[in-house]
């Protein structure tokens, strides 16, 4: 469980020996290839940075290297042995560890435990009691394996009871302690402090001297390149660029993962004359703000932002699902201060959750009640309902969004992922908000339903609606917006007006926290033509 | 809004070209109730034929009895069901009813309806304590309602010493021994309290949120229902509907009798429950099934005992019939889609 083996190959292997050999390695879903190498190589004693937008297939490169994901085609060779596809027992058995965002971790046990799962610590003699002595001896190996002081973390305390930061070590740790060839971290350093994300980047380092090949996936495009020996960047899927350390600045980084495709929507001119509908000082809330917004009446507000950066808190705080901690909220010029998402609603206020199966809707529930569920009280005569009109609610509020069904008695989990979203964007405008409040408004949703989408969002807010719009998809915002607002770590790092905002303005803006103006001065200048 | 003239396209359902029958048949098969109802028949027939002393009017008097009182501890525990909960207090619960009620009646001298309505508003009080418990701390419902059971059997006991309370008023025997007609007034209760669960489920707006509570909690919180007040109504609707029963048996029974105390009537009403097509995982049930569950039990556990089947073998009879009820729901919604997980 040390590292010490491994530790004795390192001189060798420099000589560039293939880890990973990779060969027409595709995947599809739906209608949308997320994932197309035809070749790619990752040699011995190399940290390979990865770099992407969302969506980029990152995850999927990661996934089907490690087994969690099964690839639609392609040959994977792990230093020569073929890998087979879509079992994660024959990548750990090849030597691919991969150390996930999300922790895979029993919080139930103990560190020990988790980091000995499934396995008996090795020299062990008993085979059938728990050997608890030698699980600790060897879990605390692990953790001083990735230099860390054994007191740091307890390797008798429940995983539950410890902080992200330390999840994060002990899943490292876990995959440290395969001895892997392949180590593949993905946004390591998303969750930890500057001294724990310091150690994990020397691990990295100390993995590729040690003959080992790391894939290190990161958001902070300043870390990636402070550690990579070489960066690739992934864009819809395929491999755009390999570029040296030398090459990849910031600039150029950027410009690849958003690639040269112009938005194709005309820049939409946001109302100026009408009243402001929500007015948003100082708002804080767990992992938020201090925020300040406003949105008019009319007018399409996006939000854009990296995982993570606060997008989705922003939208559960102002409809009242996320308790506010600080900061005032008004809205159409009354003081707004929301506990719970009735408050929200009785306000006038709707919201469209993100996921919809988690968050929307009951699947296995008729259209019928899901349409209607937040109108109930309105359409019933002193708290008593009427089938009829129940139905006939149901069926002018799906017919308002067009959703193409049977009848509104078949359950909403039957329909398309596109004409589930209609109805929760009919059943929304059926409690006639003054505030739309969207997140992720087209996820899981295929490219022609999409159109209808923002057609529908557009309707809204013609109509006179204010129109708050998170999305980790950029040309969506630009599509829909008349103005965007880039969040960082809970901030607000700028607002782009429509006419003046570009993928890599809000790609600046979320992955440094920098406003655009800061870095922009030449754009003027190259668009006179006449740099004097 | 206005709604402007769609054809709604055909989406995937085979049933569009069959004949009418078939389509009937198809309907009948996918509505979940249907197989309780026919069970329902079936077992009444055959339980005819084979003991000519059960479909006596006497016999159906006794089964009407028996009705009243699981099956409205089932009405009410389905309520909680159908938020994804669980109340295992009921059978206790109505016992200590029972015993609070004939105590406040003889020991302290109340008239007997106050006595009732005292003890009613006691056990809702019980119901709003489970409530708050599982909505405020998140205690699990299973655990909640296990200890109320269990302090019910104990306080049930303590309070009488063990000897049944004796000299009820008459309005106890009135209402449960009574007739309108040949009917038992107890059958008349469980028909009533059917119909007003079936109406407050179905028909008003804070029924149909509690649909929503329970099939998906987060989407009803996102979409404004205020969850812990409905989750709460339930388990008010549950232990006040225990409280009725435990009347209903002592006016059964002349006396106050502390042994009938969580004599498993809980667990019978779950059954019924589940047999009726209630989901245990929320969201799911309607009240014709439930009343249907618990005439099927009943109309089982009855025939059984008409039939002399020895007293043994009929609780595995029970389990069986639990266990196919289950076992047929889970194919019919592996075959048709609603209900599926």
């Amino acid at each position: 469980m040390t590292v010490e083996p491994t530790l004795q190959k390192s001189a060798p292997s420099l000589g560039r020996a293939v880890i990973a050999r990779l060969r027409g390695v595709h995947k599809t879903y739906g209608p949308v290839r997320v994932l197309d190498l035809p070749e790619l190589d990752l040699y011995a004693g190399q940290v390979v940075g990865v770099v992407g937008e969302n969506g980029a297939g990152k995850s999927t490169l990661m996934g089907t290297l490690a087994g969690s994901v099964r690839r639609d085609g392609g040959e994977i060779e792990i230093e020569g042995r073929p890998l087979a596809a879509g079992s994660t027992a024959e990548s750990a058995r090849l030597g691919v560890a991969l150390v996930s965002q999300e922790f895979p971790l029993v919080g139930q046990l103990s560190v020990a435990e988790n980091l000995t799962l499934g396995q008996r610590p090795a020299g062990s003699k008993r085979r059938v009691l728990v050997d608890r002595v030698g699980q600790r001896r060897a879990a605390e190996a692990m953790l001083a394996g990735i230099g860390l002081d054994p007191a740091s973390i307890p390797v008798r305390a429940q995983v539950r009871a410890l902080p992200v930061p330390a999840r994060q070590l002990i899943e490292i740790a876990k995959g440290w302690g395969r001895e892997p060839k392949l180590l593949i971290l993905d946004e390591p350093t998303s969750s930890l402090g500057p001294i724990e994300a310091r150690l994990v980047l020397d691990l990295a380092r100390r993995a590729a001297e040690q003959g080992g090949s790391v894939l290190f996936i990161g958001h902070r495009l300043d870390e990636v390149r402070g550690i990579a020996d070489r960066i690739i960047v992934l864009r819809n899927g395929k491999l755009v660029a390999d570029l040296t350390p030398e090459e990849a600045t910031e600039d150029r980084l950027i410009r690849e993962m958003v690639g040269n495709e112009i938005a194709h929507s005309e820049p939409k001119t946001a109302p100026t004359e009408t009243p402001t509908m929500l007015e948003i000082s100082g708002l804080t809330a767990d992992g938020l703000g201090p925020v300040d917004l406003t949105v008019r009446e009319g007018e399409i507000l996006g939000v854009a932002g990296l995982m993570g950066s606060g997008r989705s808190r922003l939208i559960h705080t102002i409809a009242g699902a996320q308790p506010a901690t600080g900061g005032t909220m008004r809205l159409a010029g009354k003081p707004y201060t929301p506990k719970n998402p009735g408050d929200g609603t009785a306000a006038g206020i709707a919201m469209i959750p993100e996921d919809r199966k988690q968050q929307s809707l009951v699947l296995f529930a008729p259209i019928r009640d899901n349409v209607t569920v937040s109108i109930l009280r309105r359409i019933s005569r002193r708290g008593v309902l009427g089938p009829r009109k129940v139905r006939a609610e149901a069926t002018a509020i799906t017919d308002n969004v067009k959703v193409r069904m049977q009848s509104v008695d078949q359950p909403i989990g039957s329909l398309s992922g596109g004409n589930q979203q209609r109805a929760i964007f009919g059943r929304a405008f059926a409690a006639t908000p003054r505030l739309l409040l969207l997140d992720e408004p087209t996820r899981g949703v295929d490219v022609g339903a999409k159109a209808e989408i923002y057609e529908l969002i557009d309707r809204a807010a013609a109509s006179g609606m204010a129109v708050v719009a998170a999305s980790s998809e950029l040309e969506e915002l630009l599509w829909i917006c008349h103005r965007i607002a880039v969040m960082h770590r809970g901030k607000v790092a700028a607002v782009i007006e429509r006419s003046a905002a570009t993928k890599e303005g809000i790609m600046t803006a979320a992955a440094t926290g920098l406003e655009q103006q800061e870095q922009q001065p030449r754009t003027p200048l190259e668009l006179n033509g006449n740099p004097t | 809004m206005s709604a402007p003239t769609l054809t709604p396209a055909d989406t995937a359902d085979a049933s569009a070209g069959r004949s009418a029958p078939a389509t009937i048949l198809r309907k009948l098969a996918a509505t979940p109730e249907a197989g309780v109802v026919i069970a329902c028949v079936v077992a009444f027939i055959w339980f005819s034929i084979a003991a000519p002393t059960y479909h006596s009017t006497d016999n159906l008097q006794v089964m009407g009895r028996d009705l009243a009182q699981f099956g409205i501890l089932a009405i009410g525990e389905s309520f909680v069901i159908l938020t994804g909960g669980i109340d295992l207090s009921v059978g206790g619960l109505a016992g200590l009813a029972g015993i609070l009620a004939g105590w406040f009646n003889v020991t302290h001298g109340m008239p007997g309806p106050v006595a009732i309505v005292l003890t009613l508003l006691i056990c809702a009080g019980v119901g709003w304590w489970h409530g708050t418990m599982v909505n405020r701390l998140n205690v699990p419902p299973f655990v909640i309602t296990l200890v109320t059971f269990t302090i019910c059997k104990g306080l049930a006991l303590s309070i009488t010493s063990g000897t049944p309370i004796t000299g009820l008023s008459n309005i106890f025997g009135d209402l449960s021994l009574y007739y309108a007609g040949p009917i038992p007034i107890p059958a008349l209760i469980f028909v009533g309290v059917c119909v007003a669960a079936w109406f407050a489920l179905e028909r008003t707006y804070i029924g149909r949120q509690i649909y929503a509570v329970g099939g998906n909690k987060e989407a009803a919180r996102l979409a404004g229902i205020p969850t812990q007040r409905r989750i709460t109504s339930t388990y008010v609707v549950s232990s006040t509907l225990a409280g009725l029963v435990g009347i209903l048996i002592i006016g059964r029974l002349g006396v106050a009798d502390p042994s009938v105390a969580g004599s498993g009537y809980e667990l019978t009403a779950i059954a019924a429950a589940v047999v009726g097509g209630v989901s245990l995982f929320g969201g799911e049930g309607r009240i014709v099934g439930i009343a249907a569950g618990a005439i099927l039990l009943e109309l089982i556990s009855n025939g059984l005992l008409a039939l002399n089947v020895n007293e043994y073998y009929q609780t595995v009879a029970q389990g069986v019939v639990l266990g196919v009820a289950i076992l047929a729901d889970r194919i019919r919604a592996r075959y048709f889609g609603a209900g599926k997980r």
